[in-house]
């Protein structure tokens, strides 16, 4: 476990280098918070007054948004995508094959160390962000802000490891990237446009049930209206997918390095 | 002469880089398929909005998805054409360049022209999914050819002036990734939402407007030739600007001296 840990930090403080990259993705978040509050203040009608769209109003809305933004730019899923699918495509991995970790959780571990420093620059600003435009949570204690970091931790490992082994067909097939477009796509859709309850009444529980709100929905909505039922079950979620999505990246590269092996690396 | 010689190198740089791609027939067909099925998602987003509001702003679902047609296909334009410029940062930073300053065109063109992304054919085949979706009349598709090209030409020339600032400093990037994003989400979303000084920054210096709304709004649903011929020249402006920062910028460029060749 040290050794992954250790990997994490090497990545968290090469990351550290690259500032301006960070401030830059900052610059992109703010204007596209900026467009989704222009857009649902115009929806809400002028400054939202009290009404309620499917138990959301225009402030919960935005903080909703706010938080599925910020998981969104902390993770670059394509990049993931694409040191897995760099290494395969190129042959490199033969080389890590015979190092003393597991690749899968070497990348993993890796990937997500860098996307923590980027939450560093991200969350503060999405929270001045909401406090300048729509000012504080209804009902929100201080004391919820540290399950809600727990869960963000959580969605941010969660999307690296299903990207990862997305990363892992590169085995099988020439280009992942397009799968993740599509995944992602998922992930905006059911996740960051839109919480569950836009949706209609029958497709609620897929949603709920989906990875999708392991990794968005769930903790977006412990920003908008928290409550400890909610954070139990967004945990719960989390941890579930978690352990099945490594499962799945475990099986997927032991039978992809053989095909490695296969081709002579 | 030097336009009809500059258009036969895009062209074949174009069927070159096709060429290249298409040795990996499954991943070309792939990513295409793939680039159309990743846009059509955004639908359903316009669909469910719409069902909220009858219309942001005088904008419909029509003529949001309009939008969406334009911004695709115009950025599928410059990344099937012109996909090379996203590589000027590398260039410049790693004196990559000195392969192309011994090229007899123009050095920015050759930059351009030397790499082709696959998944912008996708895009503005999604361009024309989606007139077939709104139900265009016949010659909107026609229209869009030309519409596609100019906006393609905006994207990358904004692209290309303001990433010539990596020819003087460091991490130069930056500002041209900010402006990329702004002008690729802000577009595709109806003007009626942004206030006055947002909207004076989207007709000038992040021409956002000129890439999706003054075409979706003079050219297709209330045509008015003046803003149909004032986009004809901010695009001429924006890659005339181009040309004028990047060859300016290049005076600063310090050779890497790097052993390399072109094939």
């Amino acid at each position: 476990m040290s050794k992954y840990l250790s990997i994490y930090r090497t990545s968290f403080r090469q990351e550290s280098k690259t500032l301006t990259n960070s401030i830059t993705s900052v610059v992109s978040f703010v204007v596209i918070i900026y467009i989704f509050q222009q857009l649902w203040q115009f929806i809400y009608g002028g400054n939202g007054g009290g009404t309620l769209i499917n138990g959301y109003s225009v402030n919960m809305m935005i903080w909703y948004m706010i938080m599925a933004e910020i998981l969104m730019y902390a993770v670059n899923a394509r990049s993931i995508t694409r040191a897995f699918g760099n290494d395969i495509k190129s042959g490199k991995i033969a080389y890590q094959l015979n190092k003393p970790y597991n690749y899968f959780a070497y990348q993993v571990c890796s990937q997500a160390g860098a996307f923590m420093w980027k939450l560093i620059f991200l969350v503060p600003t999405g929270i001045i962000i909401g406090l300048v435009l729509l000012g504080p949570i209804k009902n929100f204690s201080f004391i919820y802000m540290l399950p809600i970091l727990v869960s963000l931790l959580l969605a941010v490992l969660l999307t690296c490891i299903i990207y990862g082994a997305v990363g892992l067909l590169t085995f099988w097939i020439e280009e992942a990237t397009p799968f993740t477009w599509i995944i992602q796509k998922f992930q905006m859709l059911f996740g960051l446009f839109f919480p569950p309850e836009f949706f209609p009444t029958w497709m609620q529980p897929i949603i709920e049930y989906s990875p999708v709100y392991a990794m968005m929905s769930g903790p977006c909505k412990l920003l908008a209206n928290f409550s400890w039922e909610l954070f139990l079950k967004v945990s719960v979620s989390q941890i579930a997918y978690i352990t099945l999505f490594v499962i799945i990246g475990a099986i997927l590269y032991k039978i992809g390095t053989k095909k490695v092996n296969v081709h002579g690396g | 002469m030097a336009v009809k010689n500059n258009l036969k190198m895009i062209f074949d740089y174009f069927k070159l880089n096709l060429k290249k791609e298409w040795k990996y027939k499954s991943s070309f067909i792939m990513q295409i398929i793939m680039m159309i099925l990743n846009d059509l998602f955004f639908i359903i987003q316009w669909v469910i909005i719409f069902q909220l509001v009858d219309n942001i702003g005088g904008y419909g679902f029509d003529e949001t998805m309009l939008l969406w047609a334009i911004s695709a296909g115009g950025f599928g334009f410059a990344h099937t054409f012109f996909a090379g410029a996203k590589n000027i940062k590398e260039f410049v930073y790693e004196g990559k360049l000195d392969v192309y300053l011994t090229q007899p065109k123009s050095i920015l063109l050759n930059v351009c022209c030397s790499a082709t992304d696959v998944s912008g054919i996708g895009d503005i085949l999604y361009a024309f999914v989606v007139l077939a979706i709104i139900g265009a009349p016949w010659y909107w598709y026609l229209i869009m050819i030309p519409i596609i090209i100019m906006t393609g030409l905006i994207y990358m020339s904004v692209y290309v002036v303001y990433v010539s600032l990596c020819f003087y400093i460091n991490h130069g990037d930056a500002v041209a990734k900010s402006v990329e994003g702004t002008i690729n989400k802000a577009g595709n979303y109806p003007p009626a939402i942004f206030n006055t000084i947002v909207k004076g920054l989207f007709f000038t210096l992040i021409p956002t407007f000129f890439y999706t709304f003054v075409p979706a709004q003079y050219f297709f649903l209330t045509p008015n030739i003046w803003w149909i011929l004032g986009t004809v020249g901010v695009t001429i402006v924006w890659v005339m600007l181009a040309f004028v920062c990047f060859n300016k910028g290049l005076r600063k460029y310090n050779s890497g001296n790097l052993m390399g060749g072109r094939l």
